[in-house]
């Protein structure tokens, strides 16, 4: 407990900190807030016009699908505001040895390393996301009352999923020379979460649901939420994440070896 | 015109790539196969999963030819040297080059093009063998690729102009970041254009985003005319003559308002 105590300390000191960074820098923070409303805009426009041709996509009505991007955006808000910039910054910790000093502070270095920045202005896109899913909720279905509280814990589903994946992409700059051909390949297979994994052919859906499971992110919490899934949906999710924490402690564990400060 | 450095900044471009030759092939790859799989999945859900026989005019083997030809444009249009400018007025490393002998802006192009060009290269072999073995005609894939270039043209004048926010402001990426957002959408890449109900026709056709992808997707799969593709190269020219005076002016603005330290 004491140990708990002591990592929410240094994250909230985290945060005190990028909030200060954040109000310096405050015209920058308005611009990314309507880089993000710009960001849904295009998205909601895609889907508009696909529907001005067709009453319902692979069975997804017009409510269903902007419900489920209300989930998409408020999870993946999520990840941007406590966990991108960490990640993207992470090849530099391995490149330039900035790792070194996280090893020798008494604090766990991945917990160090994927807290030290907070994007606050994503934040703003979680409020955003959920607006959005309550104005659909109910056109789409959604059983509301108590079942928003399986809205929160959808949330953090996708965004533990988000987490594992995107840590499995940047963990092997222990090994590469540059990190960013990886860290973009995830961005472009992150394109597979944007759409609901029902539109999908069988292999790529397969994939999506099991080797690189972007399902996880909005599509399959939407669809739960919306229509509940079977029990062996539940026990592939299990699997799958458990699998995947499992591998990138592996990988953590094996790059640490192979780590050489400056001139890894 | 001394074309002694120009070639040179192109050349150290090419250099630059080549010197990471996986990474820049993973790059080309996972950017081309992965938006065309996920255009390919709509267009099942909509046909195959839906079972409509007509979406827009548009057929389901119209719609593949469309993503397989609008995939390699795609791969020509933008790049990222607009977000190099916004750095340098940011950081003051803008300084560093208004001492030299040479336009930045033009230079900061050039070294970023190489790339481009190189793809553009592969892709009007590539295009012209797709289109071949789609039954049309490869001749129009030269013509195609030239507007698409013409596109990359407008595409970095723009940015070059919008990246002069950051003279204002702390920096322009968000700016950019915006832009690409809007570019992505309506220059075709994500939909063919002509899908957008009538009452929403004006928001592609009021840009030349159109120019990058769609138009030359158009033109090389033969839905434009001969006649249709001229005039839109007059319009590509316009859209040129315009982005070399937004960047004269936003740039003679913002050089007034330059710090050296930031701007």
């Amino acid at each position: 407990m004491k140990g708990l105590s002591r990592y929410v300390q240094i994250f909230l000191v985290q945060l005190k900190n990028n909030w200060v960074r954040e109000a310096v820098y405050r015209t920058n923070f308005l611009a990314m807030m309507a880089s993000d409303l710009v960001w849904i805009a295009v998205e909601f426009t895609l889907f508009t016009v696909i529907y001005a041709n067709v009453p319902t996509l692979a069975g997804w009505t017009k409510p269903q699908i902007f419900f489920f991007l209300g989930v998409f955006f408020s999870s993946d808000a999520l990840f941007t505001t406590f966990f991108q910039r960490n990640f993207w910054n992470f090849s530099d910790l391995v490149n330039k040895g900035e790792l070194d000093i996280l090893l020798t502070k008494p604090a766990h270095p991945i917990f160090l390393s994927l807290t030290r920045w907070v994007n606050l202005t994503a934040a703003f896109n979680i409020v955003l996301g959920v607006a959005i899913a309550v104005r659909y909720a109910d056109e789409a279905g959604f059983a509301g009352g108590l079942h928003w509280l399986l809205f929160v814990f959808w949330l953090l589903v996708g965004l533990l999923t988000a987490v594992l994946l995107r840590f499995a992409f940047c963990i092997w700059i222990f090994w590469t020379e540059r990190g960013f051909a990886l860290s973009r390949l995830y961005y472009q297979f992150f394109a597979f979460a944007t759409k609901p994994d029902t539109l999908y052919p069988s292999a790529i859906r397969y994939a999506i649901l099991t080797a690189f499971p972007f399902a996880f992110i909005g599509s399959v919490p939407a669809r739960a939420l919306l229509h509940g899934l079977e029990p062996r949906e539940y026990t592939l999710i299990a699997t799958v994440l458990t699998s995947f924490f499992i591998l990138d402690a592996f990988l953590w564990k094996r790059g640490l070896k192979r780590y050489q400060s400056v001139s890894s | 015109m001394r074309l002694g450095w120009r070639w040179a900044a192109l050349k150290n471009g090419l250099m630059d790539e080549a010197a990471y030759r996986t990474e820049f092939f993973i790059q080309i790859l996972s950017s081309a196969a992965v938006p065309a799989a996920v255009q390919i999945v709509l267009w099942y859900a909509l046909f195959k999963v839906g079972g409509n026989t007509e979406v827009a005019g548009w057929g389901y083997q119209e719609l593949i030819h469309y993503t397989l030809v609008s995939t390699l444009f795609t791969q020509i249009r933008g790049g990222d040297h607009d977000f190099e400018l916004q750095e340098m007025i940011r950081t003051g490393g803008l300084s560093n080059y208004l001492l030299r002998p040479a336009s930045v802006i033009q230079f900061v192009y050039l070294r970023g093009v190489g790339a481009k060009l190189l793809i553009a290269s592969m892709g009007l072999v590539l295009g012209s063998l797709v289109l071949a073995w789609l039954g049309m005609a490869p001749t129009r894939m030269p013509g195609a690729m030239l507007l698409a270039v013409l596109g990359n043209i407008i595409h970095y004048q723009i940015s070059a102009a919008l990246a002069t926010t950051a003279f204002l402001w702390e920096e322009a990426y968000s700016v950019l970041m915006v832009k690409n957002m809007i570019v992505a959408l309506l220059s075709g890449e994500t939909i063919p254009l002509n899908m957008f109900p009538e009452s929403l026709q004006w928001l592609w056709k009021a840009t030349p985003f159109y120019l990058f992808v769609f138009g030359p997707t158009q033109y090389a799969l033969g839905n434009w005319s001969n006649d249709e593709f001229f005039y839109q190269l007059g319009v590509a020219g316009i859209w040129i003559v315009a982005g070399w005076l937004m960047i004269r002016v936003s740039w003679g603005f913002g050089m007034k308002r330059y710090l050296s330290l930031g701007g």
